[in-house]
């Protein structure tokens, strides 16, 4: 913060208004607003533009389409959690009346203890199984009345390696040989293993258990704490499965993970990852154990599964891939590092649950990976660079800026040309970042190491980011070009670079792209500076160059 | 902000998110339409998620912003009610039109009307990350919440928040 006083603190001064800053620096800037009018000029637009924005606000509360139907009235729902919620607290309940009506004392607690027998029984007996077949009926009515699409599930057991399959396909797909072995297992105890992971199978199982005893149960996910979540967990005196457990989505039925403990104490688990099939199939080829047809030889990764080995660069490579797959590898403060022997995929805390999950799952069929979000103090994100001192007047008039309007016929103008400008360049950004990222991870030592597999992976990743990078370029140039030229600016001849290796050729788009966003921003009056229509120009030209020999350099 | 503490009897914790419903939930729901969810299924929404609010303060989690928490979950709620309505249409408010119409608001000066418009434009340009960190300050939200709700950081909010003032000024100045 220190530095940033001695000049005009222009990125705390919304901070400031809305009383964002900590006491220290809020009485250091009201300090430095005492003597410098800019900013004190600059507060007042801010606080102006906020009062629009608070009228802008209540037009649109005023035109803003009523809801459909009348409001509901919550208060019957806020029972029926109540009931649902505490199956115990239904004892405090029966209890309270006879607490405040006087009753005598031993009388109250012979009521307790036969209370706590009915309730005790009604628990183990009857109502779980009702309520178990009732949930399991609803479950499969729901499943059945919607197209029910294939998805991957995750499957865990006890004795075998972990692999994913898809689920709800008529498929002999899975030939692999942990696949099978649980395959097995499955038919034995006439478990449909063409759709495992649902109510119907379930359903299917429990009905044909002579001797049984259910449970069901409010259940809590980690991850994801507003979601409700019911377990029916069913236990048979017969057969080759002891036991079974299944959690639906209280909301929509969803069959969200499945627990068998067979008669041998072996268990599987098979949890749904959907939501990440679907991009990732079609994107970079995530690796899974899955062969796509029957493999002719048996597998040639099972040396990647065995337990005690560590991962290895090959492994990092699936996972970028598959943060790739979800595209977690461009907004998201998302941190991939090899160390330990595993691949450490590490982010804040503070990423919504939801992407949590899908994070989670879209590596969770890799080996070696081992996930956290932890509550770190965030790292400041960039900032835009701000000038050495007030030379242009605030992000408001820079020369270009004036002389750009009149080229483009005002206010109006500028401001479409300049949105759509910013929106490209916010997306080129997050790709040069991207690609930045992949050359500093892999070296070319490193690269040459790879198997032809994994460099394929790699090369594919890197040129996505290429071909994205180079399309948005592409359109900046064609919004900038004529008023850039109808401002008098030439683009000095680059002499044309050529790396051997794409590694350092993506340092080179890194610092180009870097010095033209930041000229860009200077044009545009988001930051403080002068920029020239030739400097800009000049810039996108070297990006140009540096980006088709990183292009060349790939091979 | 105080620390919810969660009330003695379980009718004052009735009453309290009966009435944070009633206080928020046009609120709540405006924010679900500028996501793109369609008016039936975003009031579904929004009262599911006061209902998820009440159960998880049942079970006696510790909330520090209620009103932080509800964007939060109707944000997340909201994005897969979209992903699943993703073959229909998204919803499109459509305030400009409403706004140029002179019967919509016939009271509200000329002026003030092509102010409003401007400005509406100026909200459309910018980007969707801005237009959503705006919105949510404009409901009252503090940057950590803001932060929470979208996966950023709070200081991504301020400089989110800074580029898009920047550009609206650009309408007062017109």
């Amino acid at each position: 913060m220190n530095s940033i006083f001695e000049r005009h603190p222009e990125q705390d001064l919304l901070r400031y208004l809305d009383g964002e800053l900590s006491a220290r620096q809020s009485r250091r800037l009201a300090g430095h607003l005492e003597d410098c009018g800019r900013c004190r000029a600059e507060l007042e637009e801010f606080q102006a533009t906020l009062a629009d924005c608070a009228s802008f606000r209540k037009t649109v509360v005023a035109q803003t389409p009523e809801a459909p139907a009348p409001w509901r009235d919550l208060y019957r729902d806020f029972s029926r959690i109540d009931e649902s919620l505490a199956n115990n607290s239904l004892l405090v309940r029966l209890m309270r009346p006879l607490v405040h009506s006087g009753v005598p004392r031993w009388a109250f607690l012979a009521g307790l203890t036969v209370l706590i027998v009915l309730f005790s029984l009604n628990q183990l007996r009857q109502a779980p199984s009702v309520q178990a077949a009732t949930l399991l009926k609803k479950a499969v009515a729901v499943s059945q009345s919607q197209p029910h699409p294939a998805r991957r599930i995750r499957v865990r057991s006890s004795r075998h390696p972990e692999f994913t399959r898809m689920s709800g396909v008529q498929a002999a797909l899975v030939q692999v040989a942990q696949a099978e072995a649980v395959a097995t297992l499955f038919q034995k105890a006439n478990w449909d293993w063409n759709d495992p992971l649902s109510a119907s199978a379930f359903e299917q199982w429990r009905d044909r258990q002579a001797q049984k005893t259910d449970e069901v149960m409010a259940v809590n996910d980690p991850a994801e704490p507003s979601e409700h979540l019911t377990q029916i967990r069913t236990t048979s005196a017969g057969g080759e499965v002891e036991s079974a457990s299944i959690t639906l989505n209280t909301d929509d039925y969803d069959a969200v993970s499945e627990r068998l403990v067979f008669r041998d104490q072996e268990w599987v688990e098979l949890s749904d990852i959907a939501g990440t099939s679907t991009e990732s199939a079609g994107g970079a080829g995530v690796p899974t154990v899955e062969p796509p047809v029957r493999a002719a030889e048996p597998p040639s990764r099972p040396a990647a599964f065995a337990p005690g080995s560590s991962a290895s660069i090959s492994d990092e490579i699936q996972v970028l891939s598959a943060l790739n797959g979800i595209g977690a590898d461009l907004g998201d403060p998302v941190d991939v590092s090899l160390a330990g022997g595993k691949v450490k995929v590490t982010g804040p805390a503070e990423i919504p649950a939801q992407r949590q999950e899908e994070i989670r799952a879209s590596v969770a069929s890799l080996p070696h990976v081992e996930v956290a979000f932890t509550s770190l103090p965030p790292s400041p994100t960039p900032t835009v660079v701000s000038a050495p001192n007030g030379s242009a007047a605030g992000a408001v008039n820079s020369p270009m800026q004036a002389r750009l309007e009149k080229q483009l016929g005002g206010h109006a103008g500028f401001d479409r040309f300049s949105t759509q400008l910013l929106d490209l360049d916010d997306a080129a950004m997050q790709r040069v970042y991207a690609l930045h990222r992949l050359a500093q991870k892999f070296s070319p030592e490193d690269e040459a190491s790879l198997g032809s597999k994994d460099r394929a992976v790699l090369d594919e990743l890197s040129r996505k980011h290429i071909a994205v990078l180079a399309e948005k370029l592409d359109s900046m140039e064609k919004i900038l070009a004529p008023a850039l030229s109808a401002l008098g600016g030439t683009a000095a001849s680059v002499p044309p670079a050529a790396h051997a290796n794409w590694q350092p050729a993506a340092d080179d788009v890194f610092r180009s792209a870097s010095r033209m966003d930041m000229l860009l921003s200077r044009m545009l009056g988001m930051t403080p500076g002068n920029a020239s229509p030739s400097e800009l120009m000049t810039a996108l030209g070297e990006l140009d160059s540096d980006l088709a020999d990183c292009r060349r350099a790939l091979k | 902000m105080a620390i919810f503490r969660q009330p003695q009897s379980g009718l004052e914790l009735q009453d309290q998110v009966a009435q944070l419903y009633t206080e928020t939930r046009e609120d709540v729901y405006r924010y679900l339409l500028t996501l793109g969810v369609h008016p039936p299924k975003a009031q579904e929404a929004v009262q599911e998620v006061f209902l998820r609010l009440y159960t998880s303060l049942k079970k006696g989690e510790k909330i520090e912003s209620l009103r932080g928490w509800v964007f939060r979950v109707a944000h997340n709620y909201g994005l897969k009610v979209r992903a699943r309505q993703s073959s229909e249409e998204k919803f499109d408010p459509a305030y400009e039109t409403r706004l140029m119409s002179p019967s919509a608001n016939a009271e509200r000066e000329l002026l003030d009307r092509e102010k409003m418009s401007r400005l509406n434009n100026a909200v459309e340009g910018l980007s969707e990350q801005q237009k959503r960190v705006l919105f949510l300050r404009m409901e009252g939200l503090r940057y950590p919440e803001i932060a929470s709700t979208l996966g950023i950081s709070a200081s991504a909010v301020g400089e989110f928040l800074r580029r898009a003032l920047l550009r609206l000024k650009k309408v007062r100045d017109e």
